[in-house]
């Protein structure tokens, strides 16, 4: 150890001294001079191209908007400037559009940064400012204003606010508009006519008291995680179909949407909450991960062949995963930094690719989530895979056999040692995307996989094309890309694969499959590939050298005809494979985990220009170093972000949180630019009263009951405000001073989203399935691979639910609610854009649903009224606006029902913008 | 009841809204400060918020009457745009970029050349598969593929030096059209109908024919909002199909139809009195107007049969194949739909693949002679027809005319293949109409068609460049979107000054 040091001091001294004496390098007559006249010019003190500055030392260290140093002291290599001047790449060679400066100039700055780039007087400035901007701060619980009637805080906040403008609250809204109001808020629901009659009633005899309890009881609705669910699925603009080309359905990944609706619903501390999207693997809540894969992605097999283009892909796969966390967490505009310093925010190139180490173990695709021991799937699951074993010994009387497990197949046989085992095919194709051998001492470990050194044999020249070479059968990935090879045309031979391990090994199991990924990751294809595999002849090498059949499939029919029983047990093994994936634990599409890669710093975006190594971090403005280095596994890199992220010195995370919640209340966030809390994004209207939320979100102060981070009591706290409860009606003096109440003079009256419409029909009606959870429901064809999904059927019976649960498919339009704002689920969406257009009245008044459903709302009022057409026109109001008509209304509902019918009431009626608007 | 005449009016009165305000007896003041849409609380034209360090120029846009006509950010010929879209790649080669060395070399393997590209090992050079000829006044070389396009090229203005970021449909779909090789970024017609509004109220601003087959690979995103509200979004019929929920419903006379409307603005009347001027509510009424006019004027747009013979003739309506004559009949649409003042029609010509190898679109691995040659036949008659009328009924001289793709072919053939594998290093697109030169070729290929050689034209300056005909800055037409201020262009391109008149 204490040679390597010195050897290495001896060499460094070397080549300085060597440097030293060839040429005493100085500042002012060598290296100035050139900075002066070719790059000051642009990068000095009157211009900053690509922000840069090179007329100071700290600057040249800081380097420009790319986020690459200019210099490294002692590094030429490592220094831009180095490769800027050198013309490496074409794009970035300075000075632009000109020769390259002289060859001595080069070695001149060559030389000076070798030698430690010593800039007489510059040597100090070290120092790394820290951003002043709001967002940065940490969190302090401001003191609430006093006021007048001992308000709550958030409202005390918003009067003194008001109060500077010579505004204050509207009066208290009607009990109808309240309860609309706090029920569509809260639950996504408009409320039915026996709760509306309810609560007006009980309004009579105490205002409060009648609301406090109409709120408890939303809140413990199990449709207010529904709610909820949606509006978080949308800001990481969750889907359930990849995106790109063949815009595939991933596979039971509304497991994730179940997961985030439980989380509402039981008040899962929001920091849990993430922490578990992030690291639920590590805790048995495998299920919330399917948070990072939220985004969409292009699967391999739409990429290409070149290598580089495979690299992109999964940088920009990776990139998905940081602008979801970004936006949906920090509320940061991370992707900004991906090819150069975030222009505005303290989030450098190199921030962003410690960022990407962190989730270097994430993948685009399915797998098994880690429930708690105790998880009643996991249960089951164990109490199948223990009947299975069983009948595994009776079967192993018999001979060899072969479980169909859908996406591969498992063939058992007796334990046998070799070195070389040879698949023959008794088939002139076959597609083999992985092949994995067991032994029974451990049955885990794969002896096949080229990593432990086995190695491969086939004929080449039945090999389809290059890309499907042989090597595809152990490399461990499963899916498109397979082994494929064929009999030549005019002869016999059919294809065939040898194995030969480093060592003899015991071999007892096989499994193989074409293309694995078909059965787990996606579903409602056409020609779904479950689990195919061409006939083969399964065989070992002997001591003799000469190939012994271990199993094959011919044999298995001729053992079950031989032998009854086996054919039985068989059947009842195919069963309860059926059974366990019914059953027990549901592969689903939340992400699958990969050996982290290795991360740099990729100059320009580019993975063809990597540059230094990082390791997963945090934001480095606020200490995001998590002590981490390449080492570290993926989760305890997912754990440690986890962990940074839900400190409460993170100034960034409740904050976010908190102004998101306060948007779907309100209507408008107290930061209206809901994922950017950066210096692009607007100021807080009220930025004490976000402080006092934040600091209430991490500890309640106005509930002894309430738990650190809970989310109900900050929604509670919101709704149960005066602010809240006001009425929505303009006033002229008010609307001159702040037109969009912006500062709460009155609840502002907003759209509701496309699923509320929706929904309140059906409720309607009495057609909706309020089922909660689950599988969602089928709008959709079984399409080709490479087709575009068709909406089938928008509209009939099997469509009854909350719409929450309709299939959501990016950029795919539902043939309804797509006009209304509905999220295509391509780029993170901080919020919903809210038009006005003539093609929503369109789908509005004359969709088949609409059409069909007014006809069901007319049935229903008709039928609860026995046939009295006045009481109906009645009943309508109430079902869908919550409130009987006024004289007139009645009057002319009465004509157009006498003229035609109930129906075209109804159909007026979710048209009206009464429906459409929270009052 | 004798008033529905009285509504309908009310309705069609609160379409002009500044006098709907006023005899509401909204201060104007307030209304300023109601929510602009896009605004999101950022003040307009602060200068903070730009990348490129130019000052924003977001359209003030009237949330509930999104399709008011709006003025450029300078004069432009081009007031409206069609796009002819052929999704697939259409072989440069083979069409318009005449390459003489590529018959010295055929059959051969130049060094230079990759050993891999997207789907996999590469063969020899291929010569073009059908011969080149001198054509117009121009004496431009064209390929036999295309004869009725070639007898216009003195009209035509070729970009010779397009290359793209990536080498895979979907994704360069999405680059052209959106600007982006990722999902869900606002499409190139969602972004002029953004800064522009329409002409004519009673069609949608912009329209998307889509191919009798179906849709292109990148589906909605390519005529999609992507982040920008959805009122900019693309509306899709074609000659054959009319946009969604148009009709009114089969069980429906048209009496009852309309009382159903006047009811529903009776409600909306009475409502709107709690709410004085409220303009959200306002707006919506009179979406419903808007709506009921839409339906009158589609079907009177889409419907070809005051059609001249000759009209059908040239466009290649009858004799042809059947997918000729769907496709002539949505050129004959896209014609009427600019001649009413629709901002944007985005017209495509293929669709994914689900139909099979090379024959749904240009895509043409195998077998190019036969594959690119079917679809050629579909596109070149009525597009050529379609250009010519344009320029025939004088709408050249105010309609911007883009031809374009998502890539090129290689000029080798696929190892052991019949078919040119994607090439994104050079392609061909052309324009013609409002604003640009005619008779003119910009930038070049290199000797094989393999890489841009001379004036590369990334995507991001082609679409700077089209935004510039439209009398748009590509740096200031933005829309801010999680902490940026989105352009088309991202933070790149340069405008063509070359081909511009």
């Amino acid at each position: 150890m204490k040679q390597m040091h010195l050897v290495a001091t001896l060499i460094c001294v070397t080549s300085m001294t060597s440097a030293a004496v060839a040429q005493e390098i100085d500042f002012a007559t060598d290296i100035a001079p050139i900075f002066e006249s070719s790059c000051l010019h642009c990068h000095g003190e009157d211009e900053q191209e690509a922000g840069l500055r090179l007329d100071s030392r700290v600057n040249m260290l800081r380097g420009g908007d790319s986020g690459l140093a200019t210099i490294v002291p002692g590094k030429p290599k490592k220094s831009y400037l180095m490769d800027v001047v050198n013309h490496v790449d074409e794009e970035m060679a300075m000075p632009p559009d000109e020769d390259k400066i002289a060859q001595e100039e080069i070695a001149l700055l060559e030389k000076w940064i070798a030698a430690g780039a010593n800039w007489p007087g510059q040597m100090e400035e070290v120092a790394r400012e820290k951003s002043d901007h709001w967002s940065f701060q940490p969190v302090t619980r401001p003191a609430a204003p006093e006021t007048k009637s001992n308000d709550s805080p958030i409202d005390a906040f918003l009067l003194n606010k008001l109060s500077e403008r010579g505004l204050a609250f509207s009066k208290r809204a009607k009990p109808r508009a309240l309860i609309r109001r706090a029920s569509i808020v809260l639950t996504g629901l408009a409320p039915s006519p026996e709760e509306v009659q309810d609560f007006v009633a009980a309004s009579e005899e105490d205002g409060a008291g009648a609301y406090a309890s109409l709120v408890e009881r939303l809140l413990e609705s199990p449709h207010f995680g529904e709610r909820w669910a949606q509006h978080w699925l949308d800001v990481i603009r969750w889907a359930e179909t990849n995106g790109s080309e063949s815009n595939m359905y991933r596979k039971n990944a509304w497991i994730y949407r179940d997961y985030v609706t439980r989380a509402f619903n039981n008040d899962k501390p929001y920091d849990r909450f993430l922490f578990e999207q992030l690291a639920g693997d590590t805790i048995g809540q495998g299920e919330a991960t399917g948070y990072m894969v939220a985004g969409p992605h292009v699967p391999i097999a739409t990429v290409g062949q070149e290598p580089t283009a495979r690299r992109q892909a999964r940088a920009d796969r990776l990139d998905e995963v940081l602008q979801t966390v970004g936006a949906s967490a920090m509320g940061m505009t991370i992707g900004c930094a991906r090819c150069h310093n975030h222009k505005f925010d303290p989030i450098s190139i190199k921030d962003y690719y410690a960022m990407t180490a962190v989730f270097e173990d994430i993948e685009y695709g399915s797998r098994f989530p880690e429930l708690a021991d105790d998880h009643p799937q996991e249960v089951r699951g164990a109490e199948i895979r223990a009947e299975i074993a069983k009948l595994r010994e009776q079967l192993a009387e018999y001979g060899p056999w072969e479980e169909h497990w859908s996406a591969y197949r498992d063939v058992y046989f007796a334990p046998v040692t070799t070195k070389e085992v040879r698949i023959q095919f008794l088939q002139k194709s076959c597609f083999v995307d992985e092949l994995e051998l067991f032994g029974p001492q451990n049955p885990e470990v794969n002896f096949a996989l080229a990593s432990s050194g086995t190695t491969l044999d086939t004929d080449e020249e039945m090999i389809y094309n290059k890309n499907k070479g042989v090597s595809r059968v152990n490399d461990g990935n499963f899916g498109t890309e397979s082994f494929a090879a064929k009999t030549q045309e005019g002869e016999d031979r059919k294809p065939w694969v040898v194995l030969t391990f480093t060592q003899p090994r015991e071999i007892n199991r096989m499994t193989i499959s074409s293309n694995r990924e078909d059965f787990f990751d996606t579903e409602y294809l056409e020609k779904l590939n479950t689990g195919h595999v061409a006939n083969y002849k399964l065989e070992v090498k002997d001591s003799d050298g000469k190939w012994q059949q271990v199993a094959a499939t011919p044999q298995y029919n001729n053992l079950n005809k031989k032998n009854k029983g086996r054919a039985k047990v068989m059947a009842k093994v195919q069963t309860l494979i059926t059974q366990l994936y019914d059953e027990g634990p549901k592969i689903g599409f939340v992400g699958r985990f990969v050996e982290p890669a290795k991360s740099f710093v990729l100059g320009r975006g580019s993975p063809e220009n990597p540059r230094d190594e990082v390791f997963a971090a945090g934001l480095e403005e606020l200490s995001g170093d998590l002590g981490l280095d390449a080492t570290a596994s993926g989760d305890e890199r997912r754990v440690a972000f986890a962990n940074w992220l839900i400190d409460k010195q993170n100034p960034l995370t409740a904050r976010v949180a908190v102004n998101r919640i306060w948007h779907h209340v309100f209507g408008k966030g107290i930061v209206t630019t809901t994922s950017d809390f950066g210096k692009a994004g607007a100021p807080p209207t009220h930025p004490e009263l976000l402080d006092w939320l934040a600091a209430e979100l991490m500890e309640p102060s106005t509930s002894s009951q309430s738990a650190n981070w809970s989310m109900k009591h900050l929604i509670r706290s919101m709704v149960m405000s005066k602010a809240f409860q006001q009425s929505s009606h303009p006033q002229e003096k008010a609307l001159a001073v702040d037109g969009d109440a912006a500062l709460l003079w009155r609840y502002p009256p907003k759209r509701v989203d496309a699923e509320v419409i929706r929904d309140s029909i059906l409720q309607a009606s009495d057609c909706l399935d309020d089922t909660i959870g689950g599988k969602g429901y089928r709008i959709h064809n079984v399409k080709k691979r490479y087709a575009q999904w068709e909406v089938v059927d928008n509209h009939s019976s099997d469509t009854w639910r909350r719409m929450l649960y309709q299939e959501r498919f990016r950029r795919v339009d539902d043939g309804i609610f797509t006009a209304f704002d509905f999220p295509d689920c391509g780029q993170v969406k901080a919020k919903r854009p809210v038009s006005t257009t003539p093609l929503q009245a369109l789908n509005l008044m004359n969709s088949d649903f609409v059409v069909n459903q007014s006809q069901r709302i007319a049935q229903r009022a008709l039928k609860d009224t026995e046939g009295d057409k006045a009481l109906a026109v009645d009943r309508c109001f109430e079902l869908l606006l919550g409130r009987p008509p006024e004289k007139q209304e009645r009057e002319d509902c009465l004509a157009m029902v006498k003229e035609k019918d109930l129906s075209l009431v109804c159909r007026a009626l979710v048209n009206s913008n009464e429906f459409a608007f929270v009052p | 009841m004798n008033n529905s005449e009285k509504i309908s009016l009310h309705g069609r009165s609160l379409l002009n809204r500044r006098g709907f305000l006023s005899t509401a007896g909204l201060s104007t003041a307030g209304l300023a400060l109601t929510s602009m849409l896009s605004a999101d609380g950022l003040l307009a034209n602060d200068k903070s918020h730009t990348v490129s360090g130019q000052t924003p120029l977001r359209p003030v846009i009237d949330p509930n009457q999104p399709y008011l006509p709006r003025p450029s950010h300078f004069d432009s010929k081009a007031k409206r745009v069609l796009v002819v879209y052929l999704p697939g790649a259409v072989s440069h080669i083979d069409t318009f970029d005449y390459k003489p060395e590529l018959a010295k070399l055929h059959g051969k393997k130049p060094p230079g050349l990759p050993a891999v590209t997207f789907e996999g090992p590469s063969g020899n050079i291929a010569k073009p598969f059908w011969d080149f000829k001198p054509r117009g006044e121009t004496g431009k070389m064209v390929s036999d593929l295309l004869p009725n396009l070639a007898n216009q090229v003195d009209d035509f203005c070729f970009i010779h030096s397009m290359t793209t970021d990536t080498s895979a449909h979907p994704q360069g779909e999405n680059f052209m059209n959106t600007g982006f090789t990722m999902e869900g970024f606002p499409s190139f017609g969602s972004w002029v109908t953004y800064a522009l509004g329409t002409e004519n109220q009673e069609l949608p601003a912009f329209v998307a024919i889509n191919d009798p087959r179906g849709l292109a690979r990148s589906g909605k995103n390519n005529f999609g909002n992507g982040f920008l509200p959805a009122a900019f979004q693309g509306t899709d019929f074609s000659a054959k199909n009319p946009p969604n929920n148009l009709h009114r419903p089969g069980s429906l006379t048209k009496d009852f139809d309309r009382k159903t409307v006047d009811l529903l603005q009776r409600l909306n009347a009475r409502h709107l009195q709690q709410y004085p001027g409220d303009a959200n509510l306002a707006g919506r009424i009179a979406s419903y107007e808007l709506a009921g006019k839409m339906q009158m004027s589609v079907p009177d747009v889409m419907d070809l049969s005051g059609e001249t013979a000759a009209t059908l003739k040239a466009y290649g309506v009858e004799g042809g194949s059947e997918l000729r004559g769907h496709y002539a009949r949505n050129c004959i649409l896209a014609r009427r739909l600019l001649e009413k003042g629709v901002r944007v029609v985005q017209l495509f010509n293929g669709s994914d693949p689900a139909g099979g190898n090379g024959i749904t679109n240009w895509d043409s691995h195998s077998d190019i002679k036969k594959t690119h040659a079917m679809q050629a036949e579909i596109m070149d008659q009525p597009t050529a027809a379609l250009i010519a009328d344009l320029k025939q009924r004088g709408m050249l001289e105010d309609t911007l005319v883009v031809w374009a793709t998502e890539f090129g072919r290689m000029p080798f053939l696929q190892a052991n293949g019949t078919g040119r594998d994607h090439n994104p290093g050079a392609f061909t697109c052309f324009l013609t109409g409002a604003g640009v030169k005619r008779g003119f070729s910009y930038g070049e290929s290199d000797e094989f068609g393999f890489k841009a050689a001379k004036d590369k034209t990334t995507v991001y300056d082609f679409n700077a460049t089209l935004l510039h005909l439209m009398g748009l800055d590509h740096q200031r037409l933005t829309f801010y979107h999680n902490g940026l201020e989105r352009r088309l262009t991202n933070v790149h391109g340069s405008v063509v000054k070359d081909i511009l008149v």
